[in-house]
């Protein structure tokens, strides 16, 4: 909007606009015209404050919720206004960002998901963040999570400043839940702490709809066959390390165990064998199943769809608590050369927004600033607190140039298991497969 | 008078089939013309579903059963919401100069070209020609990767050059306009050089005017395929402001999410300028098109 | 005036025939720089934006060099020994030759039969140049909006229109078995208005009296198109055909903007692969490695089609 406004200021740009419409333009340039007009309505302020631009993945209700931040943050001073771009979330994104990067103009400021933040900070095409400036606009360490504030780190800098973490987690029919018999007596999920235990209440859950117990859409979805894979294998405490010019180093056996569990719960019965996201999100919706396995941004979707809510971290079937996660996080692209100013207004707009981020929450994200998340509003906030406790247990991807949200990582985990959750490949095959697939990379020299 | 002396022979466009056709076959006329609009009809759908989803609300757009005409009448809503809060005008702006940028450089320095290689004997002259016809079959994605490491080096990422420059060698035009350079007779620039006149000189004042025509179709050709060409500048720009209109679209895409209404707006919008062009100017772009179309090879 | 021209022309040549040899070399020393200085806009442009970017981007294909800038060392040929080995490379350059097989025959076959109903003799021959061409005037991306909507699973027009007929909905760009074709169906309909074009003036620079003659001995329309038009049409068609498939090979944007190479990769284009390694991947010389052997495709293609022309106009 701010654009249409730069645009039209300057009279040699409407003037020549105008005279190359000649021909048949008297309905395209009328059009123009009006889009022009409605343009110049915007505040007079935004002409003299410092452009600051922000690039972000996040669309649908996120993108809402973000624009209404922003909106707030730029009505609320006349220094600078921020101006975002949204670009389609994944691949294209994370392209674009490192080609704006390299290219030595990039956006002032731009959100990328935490475990991405090992592609590009080791190229100098990030910025670090200066910790006494943060403090300066009052965000300390200590106001993250441990696990959150380490996420953001790389090489003794801080890279990438979470504004949420977005784990994974198991969302359930309360209603569905009663009729089976598995709600405790506080009106939450009765507690399981095995795989047979799981295995059981999801059956229980079946028995309820008629359908299924259990959603779990993957289908064509590398992200979501990840997730749901390192949830389970971090549970067993397992690590996996991918260093440069070495093979990965990971625990075979606990990953074989992995996804064997998985694919017993994809029986057709327990859960559909070939689920696609959109088809387990309608079918727990619909009270089809009472349980789902997704990320918390599915939150709105399932409230708008009105059915009795409950959320909780997954729960821990294999010793040890544990649950993935990835947080959007504020980086610094890399500026050839660097505008002081404009890199001091990025500090206060970002603060600004961490300090805002109960709205963010609505989106189902845990904030990361912590006085946010033990702020009364946010523990009246259901059922968002009742899974809050998750960024105390979350893994981001083991760090890698190649690992992260969107990336090739997940697509190769997907080319290589997919065939395992539909029960077409033995899951020592696909994980082979898959391992060999990353030490191939890992063979290569680092192209950050 | 000179003009007529170039009319090629091949291109000119005979009547005659229509009036053989009427005289002997009036059923296989009228079946033609049968199946030719069945096919014109099912290449206009598109056009007409995108309009008729343009004109319904967010609402109707997306409910089922689908329907040509909502139930709450038409509404310009979402070609007003996409003019206001987009950045489509000034997409049309950059498509408009960029390309215009370069049909203009193109036109300039492949005439200069063509017309030494048509008019002039001098050394090198057969490397010359060898190595721009040579460099015709390269196809323009083999450059991508050097040419983007190249504007990174010479800092021109995110500047209307990085789109320009590179768009500007078009050996088959230079090739082309030799051809038609090589048919205008030399008596008119020999008589010219006896009066005095420089080479420059005869170039501007009696090789161009007689050229029109074919500088008008590679003008055409080249500006089309300047405004329409999406992977340069796509990989050339990431500033929102400097977007050309065919990369921009690509970005709203992903900000409007669902809403087809505003993406068949904007789809229109981004269409409207060279169709209009098109109605106005119709027999120019054909024959532009017929003429250089297959200078490829 | 012509004649006056030609007169002096004579005299012209006359003069430069007697000319000392001195003033003949200075003359073509003359030549030489006029020549050079008229090119050389051209030649600037032509060398710096394309034959150093080609130079270069060889350079590159044997260097591990990053986006970043790191690894810019040489490795001599192992990018290309990797390329050869990389099952995406080959399922990416197999899917080309698979888009370009199955667009290319409809491409042509369409545009030959559209032109040949219109030089019948239809009348509002502007109006069918117009629905036909319009689409070519598109840019790709607003090709794919259109069809991308048309092609939606429940909200589209083609599946509605298919229900008509009890035919299940297809999942036009989510089905790998389909994507593909989908791709075809939209770029059938993007760009076969160029193909008419050049067949439509084709058809119509053939010469009268062949028809004339083939009327008197009695010969229907379908004779004369078999007989005289597609026959007389064959170096259209030759030219026509390379064009098409040299365009069909280096297809990557509505791929792009429809399935970006999904579901699963079945439409990833090689371009699309060339894009991928070094922008999201950052591998920019393995990318190059990768750019040089689709080009070295392109070149036996074009060499082929040279010795395949010339072989008929023989």
């Amino acid at each position: 909007m701010n654009r249409v406004n730069g645009y039209n200021s300057s009279n040699t740009h409407g003037m020549s606009r105008r005279q190359l419409m000649m021909g048949g333009g008297a309905l395209l340039g009328g059009l123009l015209g009006a889009g022009a007009l409605s343009g110049c309505g915007g505040p007079a302020a935004a002409a003299t404050a410092e452009q600051l631009k922000f690039w972000h993945l996040l669309s649908g209700g996120d993108g809402i919720k973000m624009q209404g931040m922003i909106d707030k943050v730029n009505a609320a001073q006349h220094e600078f206004h921020v101006d975002p771009t949204v670009l389609a979330w994944g691949a294209p994104y994370y392209t674009k960002l490192a080609m704006a990067s390299a290219g030595g103009r990039p956006p002032e400021v731009a959100i990328m998901h935490a475990a991405r933040m090992p592609g590009y900070a080791p190229g100098g095409l990030l910025d670090p963040w200066d910790l006494s400036l943060l403090a300066e606009n009052g965000i300390r360490p200590t106001d993250f999570a441990p696990r959150v504030w380490k996420g953001g780190e790389l090489d003794g800098k801080v890279y990438s400043l979470a504004l949420d973490s977005h784990p994974f987690i198991l969302m359930y029919n309360t209603e569905i839940a009663q009729k089976a018999g598995v709600l405790a007596s506080n009106g939450q999920l009765q507690p399981v702490d095995s795989p047979a235990g799981f295995l059981d209440v999801a059956r229980e859950l079946q028995k309820a709809t008629g359908k299924h117990g259990l959603s779990y859409g993957y289908l064509g979805d590398g992200a979501q066959m990840w997730r749901m894979f390192y949830t389970f294998y971090k549970q067993h405490g397992a690590d996996m390390v991918l260093a440069q010019g070495q093979p990965a180093q990971v625990d075979r056996d606990v990953a074989i165990t992995v996804l064997e569990f998985i694919t017993s719960m994809l029986d057709d019965t327990i859960a559909t064998r070939s689920g696609d996201g959109g088809t387990a999100i309608a079918e727990f919706a619909g009270g089809g199943s009472g349980m789902l396995f997704s990320g918390v941004w599915e939150l709105p979707t399932m409230k708008t769809a009105g059915i009795p809510l409950e959320a909780m971290p997954i729960p821990t079937l294999f010793g040890t608590p544990a649950a993935y996660a990835d947080s959007h996080a504020f980086v610094l692209p890399h500026q050839s050369s660097l505008d002081e100013a404009k890199r001091r207004d990025v500090y206060k707009f970002v603060s600004d927004i961490l300090k805002g981020s109960l709205a963010w929450a609505e989106a189902g994200h845990i904030p990361a600033y912590q006085p946010v998340v033990t702020s009364a509003e946010y523990e009246a906030l259901m059922p968002q607190a009742h899974y809050a406790g998750a960024a105390d247990i979350i893994n981001y991807d083991p760090q890698a140039w190649f690992t992260g949200s969107g990336s090739d990582f997940q697509s190769y985990f997907a080319e290589n298991v997919q065939n395992v959750f539909l029960g077409r490949d033995k899951a020592s095959v696909g994980w082979d497969a898959f391992i060999k697939r990353l030490d191939t990379l890992l063979s290569k020299p680092n192209p950050v | 008078m000179a003009t007529q002396t170039l009319a090629r022979p091949s291109r000119t466009t005979p009547a005659a089939p229509a009036r053989r056709s009427r005289k002997k076959f009036p059923v296989a006329r009228v079946a033609a013309t049968a199946v030719v609009a069945v096919f014109a009809v099912i290449w206009l759908v598109p056009f007409a579903w995108a309009t008729a989803t343009a004109l319904k609300s967010e609402t109707e757009a997306a409910a089922t059963p689908i329907s040509w005409v909502p139930a709450s009448g038409f509404t310009f809503d979402a070609f007003a919401k996409v003019l206001s809060e987009g950045n489509i005008p000034l997409w049309t702006w950059n498509s408009l100069f960029t390309s215009a940028a370069i049909t203009a450089i193109t036109l300039a320095i492949s005439a200069l070209a063509a017309y030494a290689l048509s008019r002039i004997e001098f050394r090198g002259k057969k490397l010359l020609m060898g190595a721009i016809i040579g460099s015709i079959i390269i196809p323009p994605p083999v450059l991508m990767i050097p040419l983007f490491y190249q504007m990174l080096s010479l800092h021109l990422i995110d500047t209307y050059w990085a789109i320009i420059l590179p768009q500007v060698i078009a050996p088959a035009m230079v090739f082309v306009l030799k051809k038609f350079f090589d048919q205008i007779p030399r008596e008119l620039e020999d008589a010219a050089r006896v009066d005095g006149a420089g080479r420059l000189r005869i170039f501007w004042l009696i090789v161009l005017p007689l050229s029109r025509p074919i500088l008008a179709a590679v003008a055409i050709f080249v500006f089309i395929g300047a405004w329409n060409n999406f992977l340069w500048p796509f990989i050339a720009t990431n500033d929102s402001s400097l977007l050309t209109l065919p990369v921009g679209l690509q970005t709203i895409k992903s900000a409007y999410g669902i809403q087809y209404a505003q993406n068949m707006a904007s789809a229109l919008l981004a269409a409207l300028p060279l169709i209009v062009v098109f109605l106005f100017f119709q027999r120019q772009i054909v024959k532009g098109i017929s003429t250089t179309g297959l200078a490829g090879t | 005036m012509s004649t006056s021209a030609i007169q002096r022309r004579t005299e012209v040549r006359a003069h430069d025939a007697g000319a000392p040899p001195l003033r003949r070399a200075a003359g073509k020393r003359r030549d030489t720089l006029h020549g050079w200085g008229f090119a050389a806009p051209f030649l600037a442009f032509f060398l710096v934006f394309l034959v150093w970017p080609l130079v270069y981007g060889a350079y590159m294909s044997l260097t591990g060099k990053s986006l970043t800038g790191a690894n810019g060392t040489l490795i001599g040929l192992a990018n290309y020994a990797e390329a050869f080995g990389d099952a995406d490379m080959w399922r990416s350059m197999g899917n080309t030759v698979y888009f370009t097989v199955i667009s290319t025959v409809p491409l042509v076959l369409v545009a030959l039969a559209l032109a040949a109903l219109v030089n019948l003799g239809l009348p509002a021959q502007w109006l069918w140049r117009l629905s036909f061409f319009a689409p070519y005037l598109l840019a790709s991306t607003v090709v794919s909006l259109f069809f991308t909507w048309m092609f939606n699973p429940q909200l589209g027009l083609i599946n509605d229109f298919l229900a008509a007929f009890s035919i299940a909905p297809v999942a036009w760009l989510n089905d790998p078995n389909v994507a593909m074709w989908s791709i075809v169906i939209a770029t059938l309909w993007w760009t076969v208005g160029f193909n008419f074009l050049l067949y439509l003036a084709a058809m119509q620079n053939i010469p009268q009296q062949h028809y004339e003659a083939a009327s008197l001995d009695g010969a229907g329309s379908w004779r004369k198109f078999f007989s005289i038009t597609l026959p007389q049409l064959n170096p259209t068609t030759a030219l026509i055909v390379m064009l098409q498939i040299l365009a069909s090979l280096k297809v990557f944007d509505q791929i792009y903007q429809m399935t970006a190479g999904g579901p699963a990769g079945s439409t990833r284009s090689i371009v699309q692969y060339i894009f991928e390694t070094g922008f999201t991947g950052y591998r920019l010389g393995y990318s190059s490695a990768i750019s040089f052997i689709f080009f070295g495709l392109i070149v036996v293609l074009s060499i082929g089609q040279f010795f395949v022309t010339r072989k008929r106009s023989a």
